[in-house]
């Protein structure tokens, strides 16, 4: 037992370590972005694929959106992916359709596999662009986006790109204003120092793109993936494409405002991320492939942040066990655990992170209310945990995944 | 003192400090006085003509009385709604142009000419100004800003510290320092010595340039956009002088690509390259360090180094029907090099003689 807890009071105090490296490279390190300068150029031609699953509230904003963006028109077409919509998406969609012709192709999806990565591997059919970027429905894309996030791809390294999320209602409430602010520091801080490290940005499945010919390679999208994005990420690396950061490429999008929602969102997102390092993690580590020493060791790393949420939970129990038995010099591993078990949940971004994050993005009260993070902490801990031990029995029980999609609270236009 | 009154004020007083980081945060929460979405760009995106474009939004009200002054062979002077004085110049011999033409003096307002605007060296202009007509500065002086309708020419020695648009040529004299955003709309001309950041124009010429303006590269943007073939090379890699090489190359080390060598696809290196005279790249050039082009050479697409930049003499990056950009922290150019398109230094970029 005490072995076990030492174990993982060292891998806690690894992630800790990390944290912190991230946040004194991002405060104090060369910024790499090197690719945001390219502003003129033969743009590519490019497909937009805008995921929609009954998205009748958000989705003319961003059709909306796109058909003002710099981006050559005739080298831009959009297919917004209507996976088996039963409200108004459709129609909203055609009325688009009709109203730009030849600049959206609809896709409409009466059936098959349910799930994002489902309904974009359908899509690909009508996709013959090498560049192809990927947008939710309730983000809105500013008007260079689509250059920003294309200009990458001139680069043939480049497999994938992401952009950077920013919560659009943000003050609505104590949970958007805690997600407002984990999304500063998973963002400003931790993407943006793995792509200054040369590590393993991660790939989002949305403010995305990816290179035809490199997902061709890689076998395409992976339907059976709860979170197709962390899955592309890994079959990139592993493949020898990186995926990269932009993270002055912003995008506005809508956070769950009530905690039922959330939960639901990073629930789904603990399970697709657990089954990605099931999948791809020793393979990863230690198997052939073309990723860097440094790629191999953050990717591993990254891979588990959301297992380190009931390893967490153990090493409390155990450091509660071990204290009751009476075992005496244990009191320094003890207070070691418990001074990093608050930032050992890389994903969740840790106080200091956010502190950082909050700073370089020049914003000023907002970190106020660093001490609620508390609550968004132990929210996490435990629905992700509750997520692994969920996982843990359908692979006993042989139950299938499903997916839930994250609800919106958008206004119906 | 009561035991269990010592207990509860300690059980309070610990309470009371563990509540204390939470009252700003309370605080904070009620108040919504940072709650509004992070402003993020989003729609003028860093183009470059942005400021230049609002500056013409900006003096659209002085415009009847620029063409008034203009008609009359007048001047005037002023202030806009927001306090802003100005002072509009009509005629090139009038007594508030002749003003101008003191040495050493500092001109504190916002100029618009509608005649072509003749400055005398030495002097500071710490407002912006608009040219209706030509632009003319002398030697080593200070600009703010500069909107110019036609072309705009700037004295050995100038400064520039914000942005300058020209809807014309734009030159600059030897040993400018061209600090911010300068663009035009047709050509941009930096002599030996000069100093600059962003440049962006359909053809940009360092130096004197002594090749034909009109010559063009093939045109690849069809090869370009055919899926990638990636040629994956782990170590350092010479390309042999002479040779052409149909497709895309990965190089995860040093790149050397000796004389008269034609890619005809993308190069990227993950350390130093060295492209040798007469290069020709159709595709992208990336270097994740430091980038040596030419003399000599044409490359087609994207150049991107991240730490550092020198492009040799007769050197011509995209070509006047397809631009590109030229971009890494820090640029040394020499002198007869063309860039179509934009030349970005983010850090520092500099005109160099030819050795």
């Amino acid at each position: 037992m005490i072995y076990v807890l030492y174990i993982i009071v060292f891998v806690i105090c690894v992630y800790t370590g990390r944290h912190y490296w991230f946040t004194l490279n991002r405060l104090f390190g060369f910024q790499r972005h090197p690719y945001i300068d390219i502003d003129t150029a033969d743009w590519p031609p490019v497909t937009v694929l805008v995921a929609a699953h009954n998205e009748e509230k958000v989705v003319a904003n961003i059709l909306e959106a796109l058909m003002t963006v710099k981006y050559p028109a005739d080298k831009m077409i959009v297919i917004p992916v209507n996976d088996r919509s039963t409200d108004r998406t459709r129609e909203i969609i055609d009325k688009f359709v009709e109203d730009f012709p030849g600049r959206i192709q609809p896709f409409h999806r009466a059936g098959g596999k349910g799930g994002k990565a489902a309904a974009l591997k359908d899509a690909m059919r009508l996709v013959s662009t090498e560049v192809i970027l990927i947008f939710d429905a309730d983000y809105i894309p500013g008007a260079g986006l689509i250059k920003q996030l294309v200009a990458p791809f001139f680069d043939l390294e480049v497999g994938g790109v992401m952009g950077r999320v920013v919560p659009l209602n943000a003050g609505t409430n104590l949970l958007t204003r805690l997600l407002d602010l984990e999304r500063s520091g998973g963002y400003q801080v931790d993407q943006q120092a793995r792509m200054n490290l040369r590590l393993v940005p991660q790939h989002g499945g949305t403010v995305a793109g990816v290179r035809l010919s490199a997902l061709r390679e890689i076998g395409g999208w992976n339907e059976n993936s709860l979170t197709e994005d962390t899955d592309l990420t890994y079959r990139l690396l592993l493949n020898g494409w990186k995926t990269v950061y932009q993270n002055r490429s912003e995008c506005y999008e809508e956070v769950p405002e009530v905690w039922p929602v959330r939960i639901r969102q990073i629930m789904r997102w603990a399970k697709g991320h657990n089954q990605a390092m099931m999948t791809y993690g020793l393979h990863l580590l230690l198997g052939k492939n073309r990723a860097t020493l440094r790629e191999r060791i953050d990717g591993t790393l990254l891979l588990g942040v959301y297992a380190m949420a009931p390893v967490t939970l153990v090493g409390w129990a155990l450091a509660l066990a071990v204290f009751y038995q009476g075992i005496a010099p244990l009191h320094g591993v003890i207070a070691l655990l418990s001074l990093t078990a608050y930032a050992a949940l890389g994903n969740l971004a840790a106080f200091f992170e956010i502190a950082a994050a909050a700073r370089l993005d020049g914003t000023r009260k907002r970190i106020c209310l660093l001490p609620f993070l508390i609550l968004g902490f132990a929210v996490s801990i435990f629905s992700v945990s509750r997520a692994a031990a969920s996982q843990i029995s359908d692979l006993v029980t042989g139950a299938e995944f499903h997916w839930d999609k994250t609800e919106r609270f958008r206004k119906v236009l | 003192m009561n035991p269990y009154l010592a207990v509860a004020a300690l059980i309070l007083m610990v309470s009371m400090m563990l509540m204390l980081p939470l009252i700003p945060a309370f605080w904070e929460l009620r108040r919504k006085s940072d709650a509004r979405p992070l402003n993020v760009v989003q729609q003028n995106a860093g183009e470059i003509r942005h400021f230049a474009s609002s500056f013409r939004d900006y003096i659209k009200g002085l415009q009847p009385i620029l063409q008034r002054c203009v008609a009359d062979g007048i001047s005037a002077s002023g202030a806009l709604p927001d306090g802003e004085e100005y002072v509009v110049l009509g005629r090139a011999d009038e007594p508030l142009m002749l003003a101008l033409q003191q040495r050493d003096t500092t001109h504190p307002v916002m100029m618009a000419a509608g005649v072509d605007l003749v400055v005398p060296p030495s002097g500071t202009f710490s407002r912006d100004i608009y040219a209706g007509a030509q632009f003319i500065g002398g030697d080593k002086n200070s600009y703010r800003a500069i909107l110019g309708e036609t072309n705009v020419h700037l004295g050995a020695s100038s400064r520039v510290t914000r942005w300058v648009h020209a809807v014309g040529d734009f030159t600059a004299d030897a040993g400018c320092r061209l600090y911010g955003r300068i663009s035009s709309d047709s050509l941009i001309r930096l002599r030996a010595d000069c100093g600059f950041l962003r440049l962006n124009a359909p053809r940009i010429e360092i130096g004197n340039v002594a090749i034909n303006r009109n010559a063009n590269l093939p045109d690849s943007s069809s090869s370009r956009s055919a899926p990638v073939e990636r040629f994956f090379h782990d170590g350092d890699f010479e390309v042999r002088a002479g040779d052409v090489i149909s497709g895309n190359m990965v190089i995860r080390g040093n790149l050397h690509i000796r004389s008269g060598a034609r890619i005809r696809g993308s190069v990227k290196s993950t350390q130093d390259m060295v492209l040798d005279d007469g290069v020709s790249v159709e595709g992208s050039l990336i270097s994740a360090r430091k980038l040596r082009i030419g003399p000599n050479c044409a490359v087609h697409g994207p150049v991107v180094a991240e730490r550092e930049l020198a492009i040799g003499s007769g050197t011509r990056c995209g070509t006047l029907s397809l631009p590109t950009t030229v971009s890494a922290p820090r640029i040394e150019v020499e002198e007869s090099v063309v860039v179509f398109g934009t030349l970005w230094a983010r850090e520092d970029g500099e005109v160099v003689a030819t050795p």
